[in-house]
C-alpha cells in the first residue's frame, strides 16, 4: 500500500470479525483504531488479534517483525469520537438491524462527511442500514468473508444511495490490502450467500430423502467438482444454527422456496446438534458410524 | 468372475467418455476394447488415447515402459462380436434412454450371461436402462467423471434389479481402476449433478438479475467459497448446450424449477454462444478447444 502513513481505518466493534479486518488493514500497512464498548471487550478482541497474527507467523504469512509492526498499528478506545480521522469506517457490531442502527446512528455525528462508512453485514439489507447515517451517499455494504485474514473475497454492497466513488473507493482499497472485491447488489444473500444457501439446503433434503450417505456426498462434491468441503462437513462447521437462521431470514424476505429450511435442518437444531462446535450435526462422529 | 483384475474390459462409444474410460482401464491393467459404430469415431479416439499418455509420460505420470504396455492393451474395433469375450461391459453412448436400451437388448446375444453390464449415465435412470435387458440383475450404473482419467470419482448406482453381486463387483471394479466409489440411489442426477446444476442455474439467474458481472460472480465463487473454477468458467467448458440438454432432463424428470434451464442458456445457444468449442460464451476464447482433448 502506498499510503502507508495516511491512510487511517476506524473499525466498530471487536469481535472475531472486527479483529480480522483489522488485522487485514494493519498488515497492509494502514493505522487502524479500534472502537468497542468497555476494556473488556477490548481486552478480547486483542486477544483474538494476537491468536490470528501468531496464527500467520506459524503458517508462515507473516515474519515476527511484520507481526510485531502489526499488532503496532492497532490501537483500542472505547470512545467512537476516535473515529473522527478516519478515512474509512467499518461497523463490525453484531448481525441485529437495532444495533447495527444504534452503532451507526452514534458514530454518524463524530465521523469526517468525507470518510465512507462501510457495514460488514451478511445478511441485512444495506439500504435499509442506510438510513441512520447521516450522509447514505458515503455508506455501502463492505461483506468480508472469515476468517478475514485467510479468506481472499470481499463483497461490495452499495445501498440505494451509496456513490459510485464510494464503491469505487471501497474497491480499490480491498484491492490495497490484499483483497479480490466484487460488487454485488443488495439482496439477501448478496451473492455467495445467495448461491450458497440453497445449495447447502438441498444437500441436506437429498440425504434426508436417503439419495446417498452423508459421507459418500461429502465425498462426491470434493472429488467430483472439485470443491475444498462437502455441503454437509461445511454446514457442521458453519454451525447449523447459523445456517438455519440464515436461510430462514432469506426465505422470509424473498418467498424464493430454495432458502426454505429443510426439515431435518430444524430436527437437528432442535435436538441441540448444531455441527462441529456441538460435537455432532449432519455428518456423523466417527464413534457412532 | 473369481478375480475382477483378471477381467477383459469392452466399451461402447468411442465418444470422450468412452474414450477417457478407455484410458483409465489400459493405465490400470485392463485388456480394453473400444467399439463404435461410426467408422470415423475409431481413428479420432486413438489419436486422443496417443496424446494423452504422451502428455502423461511429458509430466512425469507415466513411463515409456508403461506406456507402450498401456497402449498394447487397448484394441479398437466397429465389430460389436469382439465384446463376446468381455468379462465387464461399459455403455457410453449418447444420453438417449431407448438407444442404450436397444444396446443392451442387442448385446444379450454375443455377450455370455456372466458378463456384468455397465451404463455411464449422467442423467438418465439406470433401471429405466435396465428395462428389457436380457440380464437385468447384471446390469449397474458406473457414472465417471470427465476428464475420467483425472476424476477419481465414480458414483455406483443399482437400478430396481441390480443384484447385490453386481453392485459388490463394481465396487471392486472402481477401486480396481483406482477410482474411488460412492453409493447413489438411482434418482435423477445422482450426487454431482443433482448438487451442480441447480447451483449453475442459480449462478445464471444471478447474472439475468444483473446482481453482478459475469467476471465479479466467477471471482466471488473461487474466493468466496474456494470452488477450483467460477460458474461461467466452468459452463464455458462444459458447453451451453450440455448444460441445457443436462437441465432439462432433470426438470424433466424431478419437476422442480431449480433444474429448469434459465432464458439467458437458450439465448446464448441461439447466437452460437456455447462455450471454448466455438469460441465464445460468457467469455471470448482465441484457441477453441473441449476440456480433456
Amino acid at each position: 500500500m502506498t499510503r502507508e502513513t495516511t491512510l487511517r481505518v476506524g473499525i466498530l466493534g471487536y469481535g472475531t470479525m472486527g479483529a480480522g479486518i483489522a488485522q487485514v488493514a494493519a498488515a497492509a500497512g494502514c493505522r487502524v483504531v479500534v472502537v468497542d464498548t468497555g476494556e473488556e471487550a477490548l481486552e478480547r478482541g486483542s486477544v483474538l488479534l494476537l491468536q490470528s497474527v501468531q496464527q500467520a507467523v506459524e503458517r508462515g504469512k507473516l515474519t515476527d517483525d511484520a507481526a510485531d509492526a502489526v499488532l503496532g498499528r492497532v490501537e483500542t478506545v472505547t470512545d467512537s469520537r476516535a473515529l473522527s480521522d478516519c478515512e474509512i469506517v467499518i461497523e463490525t457490531v453484531t448481525e441485529l438491524y437495532d444495533v447495527k442502527a444504534a452503532a451507526l446512528e452514534e458514530i454518524s455525528s463524530y465521523v469526517d462527511r468525507e470518510a465512507i462508512i462501510a457495514t460488514n453485514t451478511s445478511s441485512l439489507s444495506v439500504t435499509a442500514l442506510a438510513v441512520n447515517v447521516s450522509n447514505p451517499g458515503r455508506f455501502a455494504g463492505l461483506h468480508f468473508f472469515n476468517p478475514a485474514p485467510v479468506m481472499r473475497l470481499v463483497e461490495i454492497i452499495p445501498g440505494m444511495d451509496t456513490a459510485v466513488e464510494t464503491a469505487g473507493r471501497l474497491r480499490s482499497w480491498a484491492a490495497e490490502v490484499g483483497k479480490e472485491p466484487v460488487i454485488v447488489k443488495d439482496q439477501p444473500g448478496f451473492l455467495v450467500n445467495a448461491v450458497l444457501m440453497p445449495y447447502l439446503n438441498q444437500a441436506v433434503r437429498e440425504l434426508d430423502r436417503g439419495l446417498a450417505s452423508a459421507e459418500d456426498i461429502d465425498i462426491a462434491v470434493r472429488l467430483g467438482l472439485g470443491y475444498p468441503k462437502g455441503p454437509l462437513e461445511l454446514m457442521d462447521l458453519i454451525g447449523l444454527d447459523t445456517h438455519l437462521h440464515a436461510t430462514t431470514s432469506a426465505y422470509e424476505e424473498t418467498a424464493d422456496a430454495r432458502f426454505a429450511p429443510p426439515p431435518m435442518l430444524r430436527r437437528l437444531v432442535a435436538a441441540g446438534r448444531l455441527g462441529k462446535k456441538t460435537g455432532s450435526g449432519l455428518r456423523p462422529e466417527k464413534g457412532d458410524e | 468372475m473369481s478375480d475382477i483384475t483378471r477381467s477383459r474390459v469392452g466399451i461402447v462409444g468411442a465418444g470422450t467418455m468412452g474414450t477417457g474410460i478407455a484410458i483409465t482401464a489400459i493405465r490400470a491393467g485392463f485388456p480394453t476394447t473400444l467399439t463404435d459404430s461410426a467408422s470415423e469415431a475409431l481413428p479420432v479416439a486413438r489419436d486422443h488415447v496417443d496424446r494423452f499418455l504422451e502428455k502423461s509420460v511429458q509430466r512425469s505420470k507415466l513411463t515409456e515402459v508403461d506406456r507402450h504396455a498401456a497402449l498394447d492393451r487397448l484394441s479398437l474395433t466397429e465389430d460389436f462380436e469382439r465384446l463376446a469375450d468381455c468379462d465387464i461391459v461399459i455403455e457410453s453412448i449418447s444420453e438417449d434412454l431407448s438407444a442404450k436400451q436397444e444396446l443392451f437388448r442387442g448385446l444379450g446375444e454375443y455377450v455370455p450371461e456372466e458378463t456384468v453390464y455397465v451404463t455411464n449415465t449422467s442423467t438418465l435412470s439406470v433401471t429405466a436402462i435396465s428395462a428389457g435387458a436380457i440380464r437385468p440383475d447384471r446390469l449397474v450404473g458406473m457414472h465417471f467423471c470427465n476428464p475420467a482419467p483425472l476424476m477419481h470419482l465414480v458414483e455406483v448406482v443399482d437400478g430396481m434389479l441390480t443384484s447385490a453381486t453386481t453392485h459388490a463387483l463394481a465396487l471392486e471394479f472402481a477401486q480396481a481402476l483406482g477410482k474411488t466409489a460412492v453409493e447413489v440411489k438411482d434418482s435423477p442426477g445422482f450426487i454431482v449433478n443433482r448438487l451442480l446444476i441447480p447451483f449453475e442455474n442459480s449462478c445464471i439467474r444471478e447474472l439475468e438479475h444483473g446482481t453482478a458481472t459475469v467476471e465479479d460472480i466467477d471471482r466471488a465463487v473461487r474466493f468466496g467459497l474456494r470452488y477450483p473454477m467460477g460458474p461461467f468458467q466452468l459452463l464455458d467448458t462444459v458447453g451451453m448446450d450440455v448444460h441445457r440438454a443436462v437441465s432439462l432432463s432433470l426438470f424433466e424428470q424431478l419437476r422442480d424449477p431449480a433444474f429448469a434451464p434459465p432464458p439467458l442458456v437458450d439465448q446464448m445457444i441461439a447466437v452460437g454462444h456455447l462455450g471454448r468449442k466455438t469460441g465464445r460464451g460468457f467469455y471470448r476464447y482465441d484457441e477453441p478447444g473441449m476440456f480433456g482433448t
